[in-house]
């Protein structure tokens, strides 16, 4: 009796043995600034490992993902890194803030780990770099596709871009320069603002005196939101449009900006929360699993944690399927591979004409290039536009 | 000659806001010596206990705003007596140390809460438009900052001018060792400088809420954008910290009016005030209305 319970034991044991375990690091703002951004994100990365391991998406192993407030903090972030790479050896790296993954990148192709950032800033993804993977078109693309809009419909406006005095809020200015001239836009202003920005009267009226037709804005929604109060306060709301990348809108723009958000364009790439998507789906039904709040499950930036997480997960499973283990290199493969018939489709970001969600190539680092104008109508963002892509972002960018 | 009206009158709001918020600083550093660096944090509590009494509970928003000023008063009131009175008499080094710890510790209390990392807006509680002055368009909410800047400074002024605790913190001001001589509690005028300190970043936070919505960072942030405001107008000068205050909204508004077109990028008003910090200070090294302190060996 005593050698059937030891061999029981040995063969319980070994069985764990099989489970392997593979990790993921993710280090962000879950508090300190732009936490209102970091903290969904971080949640849909901890929500959909949880998923993962509970579902086995990933057969033979199990995800132990690292998830890390940096307070947004390049120090932070550089040092919980380095401390995952000593201890937990990812295999994949999740970044968020654009100073830190700037300042991390030369790391992160020197090891050969794979990186997918929240931030969208272009320059992580230029020459020279190999294992930087923007989830979505890049804030540049978001600024010039905004821009291309604006041209379909009052050829040679005049435009003002108001960025967030930072490298995120600079990153699309030069390329929205080019775009502008090259579409017969005339940019008469480009000006920086952060948050506190509690009156903005200065700024909307030298703008107006400019003849300013719109401004597009690449910066968080909290200064658009006081920006778009002030213009209906001015009486500019009519006036002049606004629009704005994926960071400047979403339920915190309309929830900050109440009635003044009405008729605000936004480009973004991701499905909203009250449409019926695959991945829009899967967000609800593991949120409610989880139990977030519903500031957190309907927010924008917890789909956009959903998708990194899934890509990093789709590119382990895939790692295991072609080569059976996963490493640093087969993760790499496996997201370089992710093209063509091998696409990755997991319903969270819009497709393009050609059904394409998510691809990655060796040379081609965006994964969801298309993206949508949704405009603020009777309190909700409703498309525009149907998905498109950037004509004129390649042709500008680099040149 | 209207535009620079418009801009006056922005930076006048502004600086309010400021105003009100450089009270607080004053108030303690005037009683106590003491440089308040969790000011910013007092800001957000007053703002989001406002927050939650009027969508917890669902209390009209004015007694919402009216419990959030007892609250934070209080906390004021709790934090010196819990943490602030073993220190009387040790450097001051360790205070402001205390007081950049009480940040942190508060911050992170925050982020306890749904509060933490998320935006929100007070629920409607002032009437749609404004006014228009002179041609120049007005919100309430710009209306409401100016009006509880003026509310305080008269209470503020009135208390210090005719109430015995207000003469009694005065003294202490002046000299704590004559005070408790005359069996002036020392200690108690502290704790009341900590709670009205509260109240006035209460009162901050209700205004900054009501006009940019309930993020914590902004709010906290605050606490430190006054600074230039209390160091021009005079660390220990209640006047001083809303002429301060004003100075600095004027002085931001103009430079964002008139310097921003002029620079690429702009931003001037983020450096303007600094500027003008400076000079004043190279010749009033205490502010326009501190004290100046004589020491004779």
């Amino acid at each position: 009796m005593k050698r059937i319970w030891l061999l029981a034991l040995i063969a319980v044991l070994g069985m764990a043995q099989a489970q392997k375990t593979v990790s993921l690091v993710w280090s962000g703002a879950i508090t300190g600034p732009t936490s209102d951004v970091g903290a969904p994100y971080g949640a849909a990365l901890e929500d959909y490992c949880k998923y993962a391991n509970e579902q086995k998406l990933v057969p033979g192993y199990t995800l132990n993902c690292v998830i890390r407030d940096d307070q947004y903090q390049n120090p932070n972030a550089q040092r919980i890194l380095e401390e995952a790479l000593d201890k937990s050896k990812p295999v994949i790296y999740l970044g968020y803030s654009t100073g830190a993954m700037l300042q991390l990148k030369q790391l992160v192709n020197e090891i050969k780990l794979v990186t997918l950032p929240a931030s969208a800033h272009i320059g992580l993804i230029d020459p020279p770099n190999t294992y930087m993977f923007l989830p979505t078109s890049s804030y540049s693309e978001q600024i010039v596709a905004l821009l291309e809009y604006i041209s379909k419909q009052n050829k040679g406006a005049k435009v003002a871009l108001v960025v967030n005095p930072s490298p995120f809020g600079r990153a699309p200015v030069e390329d929205a320069r080019k775009a502008a001239a090259q579409l017969g836009l005339n940019i008469v202003d480009v000006q920086e603002v952060g948050g506190n920005n509690l009156d903005n009267t200065a700024l909307l009226k030298r703008l107006e005196g400019a003849g300013v037709e719109y401004i597009v804005h690449q910066n968080v929604a909290g200064p658009v939101a006081n920006i778009l109060k002030d213009a209906k306060k001015l009486g500019l709301d009519k006036k002049i449009q606004q629009l704005g990348a994926v960071y400047t809108g979403g339920n915190d723009l309309i929830r900050l900006a109440g009635e003044a958000a009405e008729g605000f364009l936004w480009a973004s790439s991701y499905y909203l929360y009250d449409e019926d998507a695959p991945g829009i789906k899967l967000q609800k039904e593991i949120s409610k699993k989880y139990g977030r709040p519903d500031a957190i499950a309907q927010s924008h930036n917890y789909t956009a944690g959903m998708l990194a997480a899934s890509i990093a997960v789709e590119a382990m499973k895939r790692s295991v399927q072609r080569y059976g283990r996963i490493d640093k290199e087969t993760v790499y493969n496996a997201i370089v591979s992710m093209n063509g018939p091998n696409a990755f489709k997991p319903g969270f970001a819009v497709s393009t004409k050609a059904g394409i969600e998510i691809d990655f190539t060796k040379s081609e680092q965006t994964g969801g290039e298309g993206l949508r104008v949704l405009q603020v109508k009777s309190g909700r963002f409703v498309s525009v536009t149907e998905p498109f892509i950037s004509n004129l972002f390649r042709k500008v960018h680099g040149k | 000659m209207q535009y620079f009206l418009q801009l006056v009158i922005s930076g006048i709001v502004v600086g309010s806001i400021y105003a009100l918020a450089a009270l607080g600083f004053v108030l303690i550093y005037k009683a106590s010596r003491v440089i308040n660096f969790a000011h910013g944090q007092y800001i957000a509590i007053g703002a989001f206990s406002a927050y939650f009494f009027a969508t917890g509970p669902k209390l009209p928003f004015v007694v919402s705003a009216f419990l959030a000023l007892v609250l934070t008063a209080f906390l004021g009131f709790l934090t010196e007596r819990i943490f602030l009175k073993k220190l009387v008499g040790q450097p001051i080094i360790s205070v402001i140390m205390v007081t950049i710890g009480l940040a942190s510790v508060l911050d992170g209390l925050m982020h306890l809460t749904p509060f933490g990392a998320s935006n929100y807006t007070f629920p409607k509680f002032l009437p749609q438009g404004g006014v228009n002055l002179l041609g120049l368009q007005l919100d309430y909410a710009q209306l409401l900052a100016v009006a509880f800047t003026v509310l305080f400074l008269v209470l503020f002024s009135l208390f210090f001018q005719r109430s015995t605790l207000g003469i009694a913190m005065r003294a202490v001001a002046d000299d704590q060792m004559a005070s408790l001589s005359l069996g002036v509690s020392v200690e108690k005028m502290f704790a009341l400088a900590w709670a009205a300190a509260g109240l006035t970043a209460a009162a901050s936070g209700l205004v900054v809420g009501t006009i940019a919505g309930l993020n914590l960072g902004a709010l906290t942030s605050i606490g430190l954008k006054v600074f230039p405001a209390v160091i021009l107008g005079g660390l220990d000068s209640i006047s001083g910290a809303v002429v301060g205050g004003l100075l600095i909204g004027v002085l931001e508004k103009l430079a964002e009016g008139y310097l921003d077109a002029l620079v690429p990028g702009g931003g001037t008003s983020y450096v303007f005030p600094f500027v003008i910090l400076l000079v004043v200070l190279w010749f009033k090294p205490h502010g326009l209305f501190g004290t100046e302190e004589i020491e004779r060996v």
